[in-house]
């Protein structure tokens, strides 16, 4: 009897401990009885690069455009620690975002970007979370705090997971608030403000012994200054509400030792943005030491309420028709579809493991779900490639 | 839909899920699998954060079910 219950509690130890999501964004999902045994030290370096078509006959191109416009470059080394302490974990990391490069200030148009040498800035971030754990659930609070040379973002978290008697299912939830400064460049505003705050709920289930899943809902407020100050005609309402219905789904394939990970996401704005977005990758060893994982990503967005589309009369653009109350030209609030594919190659050597992943991103207008994108905006990529190196202590 | 609904509509999903691969919560010694890295409901914190900014700056929707990651003036 004695070994049958240490046996059940074993078990239910690494199915939460399974579960685990470190860091202070991200689901927090149930590592709810144990601390880790564990600490970790990983490192990551991200590389990013997008860049646009020139497509589009925008009103005062003279020809000179020429066919592709390189956007943003981000290179961002950063590094996590995870530490058990006792019935205690500290976890924490930081980054540092050097970004460079161009982005149009309406529409796609590349006579509106700002040309070479383009904007530059570095976007310093860190995060710190303790985690107590009891006999069936943990608290967790989370600092988290990111400065630019034009913004600034404090946030502060409280999560809470309690897993029932069997252990199969786990009940979280999250509060948070975030408060963000902007002072952008041109002064077009001065110390300017954002509130946010969001309550998550969720549930962690383990369906069969090949199968977990988890749904959970957030909620997010927000108050303040919400334009984009280095783009054209951008006035948007001080008010956002945003709800995000989130549902995750693991599966193991025992005959292939593969296990495909699946999300779904349906997110809704007070904007009238809607969106969804499916997310699958298939994890496949390879070898003792090898693993690789193809992934695969669609997104698909309506326009939001005061998206406008460009206006051929060249006494108008690239203003709006009239003075509507808000109004914006940013090609991120107009209705598009995102395709992302990715291959992570993964090494592990003892306690040290190394990875690397590759990703291409793609937005079109056209792959749009359930309607006609906007009409008028290039088509955006963007590469990705990260690579890390972490080793547990 | 009021929020009532999307929990009710989301608890709908994840039955219909569980009613696709039968469902058979697993037993304290059946849960090898489920212990696996890969089976993770999370996974690289670090990936994880660069993704989520990168696909936050890039699209209208944000967020993945988590909170407090906090704002940035991403271009």
């Amino acid at each position: 009897m004695a070994a049958t219950e240490d046996k059940r509690g074993r078990w239910g130890r690494i199915t939460l401990a399974a579960l685990a999501l470190p860091g202070v964004i991200g689901t927090p999902a149930a590592r709810a009885e144990e601390p880790p045994e564990q600490g970790l030290i990983a490192f990551k370096y991200l590389h990013y690069q997008d860049s646009q078509k020139v497509e589009t006959r925008y009103p005062f191109y003279d020809g000179s455009e020429g066919s592709r416009l390189n956007r943003i470059k981000v290179k961002a080394p950063s590094l996590y620690v995870l530490a058990p302490v006792g019935k205690w974990s500290v976890e924490g990391s930081g980054v540092i975002d050097d970004v460079s490069g161009a982005t149009p200030r309406y529409y796609s148009d590349v006579s509106g970007a700002s040309r070479s040498p383009g904007m530059e800035d570095k976007r310093k971030a860190g995060d710190l979370k303790v985690t107590r754990y009891l006999p069936r659930g943990a608290i967790a609070l989370g600092a988290a705090h990111s400065t630019e040379h034009d913004y600034k973002s404090t946030a502060v978290s409280l999560e809470g997971r309690y897993a029932s008697e069997d252990k199969n299912t786990t009940w979280n939830f999250g509060i948070a608030g975030t408060k963000d400064r902007i002072d952008p460049v041109n002064d077009i505003v001065r110390d300017e403000r954002k509130r946010t705050t969001e309550v998550t709920v969720g549930v962690t289930q383990a369906m069969t012994p090949r199968d977990i899943a988890q749904v959970s809902l957030t909620q997010a407020a927000g108050r303040g200054y919400f334009n984009d100050p280095y783009k054209l005609y951008d006035k948007r309402p001080d008010k956002r509400d945003s709800t995000v219905a989130m549902l995750r789904w693991n599966h193991h394939i025992e005959s292939l030792s593969a296990s495909v990970r699946s999300s779904y996401r349906f997110y809704r704005d007070s904007f009238g943005i809607r969106a969804h977005t499916l997310d699958t990758a298939w994890v496949q060893p390879v070898t003792s030491i090898f693993t690789l994982t193809p992934s695969l990503r669609y997104y698909t967005q309506n326009a939001a309420s005061f998206y406008y589309d460009p206006v051929p009369d060249t006494d108008v653009y690239p203003a709006p028709v009239g003075n509507p109350e808000f109004s914006s030209a940013d090609q991120r609030l107009s209705a598009f579809g995102g395709i992302t594919v990715g291959l992570k190659l993964e090494l592990q050597l003892g306690r040290w493991l190394t990875d690397l992943k590759l990703e291409r991103y793609q937005q079109r207008s056209d792959w749009r779900l359930g309607g006609q994108g906007s009409p008028n905006v290039d088509t955006f990529d963007a590469t990705i490639v990260q690579w890390g190196l972490s080793t547990r202590f | 839909m009021t929020t009532f609904q999307r929990i009710g509509a989301c608890a709908l999903i994840l039955s219909t899920l569980g009613g696709c691969a039968v469902w058979q919560p697993p037993q304290p010694w059946e849960k090898g699998l489920l212990a696996k890295e890969a089976m993770t409901l999370g996974g690289d914190p670090l990936e994880q954060r660069f993704d989520l900014h990168i696909m936050n700056s890039k699209e209208a929707a944000s967020g993945s079910g988590g909170v407090g990651g906090g704002g940035c003036g991403c271009n």
